[in-house]
């Protein structure tokens, strides 16, 4: 057997939270870096879509996707408390320690999509994956041609990332068009699931040279991509992150595996065409 | 492969030259019971080695992936936390390993040491492990009912993979090295050459075993391409799950499953470890995530699951291995009879089913 020294790719390193910013209702976004700055400095090459295995000490690990876009200097998790790992890092305080691995995954192929149309399609918490692209395609505002986000939540309340989509809604050579379920709060904006905006007066989604991101709850993944569909969006150009349960993050503990495909190491980003085939609901 | 001949009684002399090379050897004896198990070689046990025996239903996969295996220690100190990997590194040797367990090991080494992602855990385990394989030869003891080696191309003889082979001759063993470190064991003077009227017996004994199979899944092939192009009818798959018991067995059994789960439990006051421990797709929870949603929730998917990731035509290409080496396991301990002859009984018949509906005109 080959007796070169291998790296441990199930070992994580220690991570500091540095603060802690209240999002939407049980979201909360970790603002972190790593202890060792070699450790941070390896890490910030991450690509957008890929994520990252966070262990709370006493409880377990989880993977979550990578939010930030690795234009930015910070790094963070944005995450919904829903089960222990997630609670016990809902209840860390600026200073804590926990520990971090990876980034994983394939990501998005950003650089694929130089002179292309974006439009970004997320439903609810959908958008954390996507807030990396969103990021990344501003940065490199000329590479792509245009940039579309829609978004939408249950509540005014449940909008995510609101200050950032405040900006984006101000940034020209971005069409950012919000909706809720249930309008609160003097909402004066569009009532009506995601799929609704597209077809709002003024709106017009480029389907030529256009790639289509896809994130949110099952439904509504389903209700979005027979509208992109019916527009004339190919398969392929329709881009989503899936998710599962996984424990390795590095393709062998099997339980993310779907079809022929292990979403930590051959996703979690896939194509509409692809995710057809592999045969699973989403 | 260099081949050598030895004196029956000399057999077990292999045990102690590898034990005085400072392996650990572990070899086949047996239970209570039909049981038969691994277990470590002692100067007290030594000579109750059996040489032939029903294969171990406990197969020896776990001396390189162990059902619970510790990965790191998390400790705790005034806020810091300090994380250290915890390794087990030691000279193993298994003594009698059957060819289907040889492929088995095989099958491991590329899914855990292949593609973009090394396992230390196992490489630590594998890279001081000593194989020596037993063909099977024995008609009445080595071979059960459920074997299917000859169908999965592992056996009785294995062809590669094993450090030294050994073959029950009768009043002799042949030995064959599979690799330098085999070879080596032949400077004893227990190993002498053999003639060719040696090489004539093999083929003649190999020949004879290959014909005394029960089992033999013809449909084995037909199976893979069937799976791999997903013609097998929801259907039959439903008929598959209904007879699931969701018991795991088949995956604890089987000496080509990978898949685990990690944990980490409390050992101190202020120090967790992490574990890993063997995992089955038969299991409801395996896929169902925190917000409590589970893509494959019916039986009939997780079966569906574990056929295919076993049989299609993308991992054994993937992994130029397939992840069933027909040690028959699955079928001896399934309490469906689901296990793989089983299920490749159950395609082939529900194919002659679609085959009798298929519309034919003049």
């Amino acid at each position: 057997m080959n007796q070169s020294a291998t790296e441990n790719v199930y070992l994580p390193k220690i991570a500091v939270l540095d603060r802690v910013v209240s999002e939407i209702p049980e979201v909360k976004t970790f603002y972190w870096r790593f202890e060792d700055p070699a450790e941070q400095q390896a890490f910030q090459h991450f690509r957008p879509g890929q994520f990252a295995q966070v262990s709370l000490y006493g409880v377990g690990e989880f993977p979550t996707s990578l939010p930030p876009s690795p234009t930015e200097d910070e790094t963070f998790f944005t995450v919904r408390q829903v089960g222990s790992c997630t609670s016990a890092l809902h209840q860390l305080k600026a200073g804590d320690k926990f520990a971090v691995r990876g980034p994983y995954g394939n990501g998005f192929p950003m650089e694929e999509y130089y002179g292309k149309n974006l439009v970004f399609v997320a439903g609810g918490i959908g958008l954390i994956p996507l807030r990396s692209c969103i990021v990344y395609a501003l940065k490199n505002r000329d590479k792509y041609q245009r940039i579309q986000i829609f978004h939408g939540a249950k509540t005014p309340k449940e909008l995510m990332y609101a200050p950032a989509l405040h900006e984006w809604e101000q940034t020209p050579g971005v069409e950012c068009y919000l909706t809720v379920d249930r309008a609160a709060d003097g909402w004066a904006g569009n009532v009506g699931v995601v799929g609704t905006l597209f077809k709002k007066p003024g709106v017009q989604l480029p389907v030529e040279n256009t790639v289509a991101f896809v994130c949110g709850p099952p439904i509504m993944f389903r209700f979005v991509i027979k509208d992109l569909l019916e527009m004339g969006f190919q398969e392929r150009n329709i881009v989503s992150t899936l998710e599962r349960y996984m424990k390795c993050g590095v393709g062998k503990c099997g339980h993310c595996c779907i079809g022929v495909a292990y979403v930590c190491v051959d996703g979690p980003v896939f194509t509409y065409e692809q995710i057809k085939k592999l045969g699973e609901d989403i | 492969m260099k081949a050598r001949i030895l004196h029956r009684a000399d057999v077990l002399k292999i045990v102690d030259l590898l034990r005085q090379q400072g392996y650990e050897v572990l070899a086949p004896f047996c239970g209570r019971g039909r049981d038969t198990c691994f277990e470590p070689v002692t100067d007290q046990n030594r000579d109750q080695i059996q040489i032939h025996l029903p294969n171990p239903y406990y197969p020896p996969k776990r001396f390189v992936f162990p059902h619970i295996e510790r990965l790191m220690k998390f400790e705790r100190d005034n806020g810091a936390i300090r994380i250290e990997p915890v390794y087990e590194e030691g000279k193993r040797a298994i003594f009698g390993i059957r060819s289907c367990d040889v492929a088995g090991i095989y099958h491991l080494d590329r899914f855990y040491l292949g593609r973009d992602f090394r396992d230390i855990y196992y490489e630590n385990h594998r890279k001081n492990l000593f194989l020596v394989n037993m063909v099977c030869t024995d008609v009445e003891r080595d071979i059960n009912d459920e074997c299917f080696c000859v169908c999965a191309d592992t056996g009785p003889a294995a062809h590669d993979h094993f450090d030294l082979q050994l073959m029950d001759m009768g009043e002799e063993f042949m030995a064959v090295a599979g690799t330098p470190a085999g070879e080596a064991l032949f400077a004893d003077p227990i190993f002498r050459k053999g003639t060719d009227a040696h090489i004539a017996k093999r083929h003649t004994i190999l020949d004879d075993v290959r014909k005394r199979f029960k089992t033999t899944t013809s449909w084995f092939s037909a199976t893979v391409r069937y799976v791999s192009q997903g013609d097998i009818l929801e259907k039959t798959w439903e008929e598959i799950g209904n007879r699931c018991l969701e018991c795991g067995g088949c995956t604890y059994v089987c000496p080509a499953c990978t898949c685990f789960t990690v944990s980490d439990r409390q050992v101190g006051p202020n120090e967790f470890e992490r574990v890993r421990i063997w995992d089955a797709c038969a299991l409801s929870g395996f896929t169902r995530m925190a917000g409590g949603f589970n893509p494959r929730k019916a039986v009939h998917d997780r079966r569906n699951r574990r056929f295919f990731r076993k049989l299609a035509h993308y991992f054994i290409q993937r992994e130029l291995s397939m992840a069933c080496v027909g040690c028959g396991r699955c079928a001896a301990v399934c309490h469906g009879d689901i296990g793989m002859p089983s299920v490749v009984e159950m395609i082939r018949r529900a194919t002659a089913e679609m085959d009798k509906n298929e519309p034919v005109s003049h």
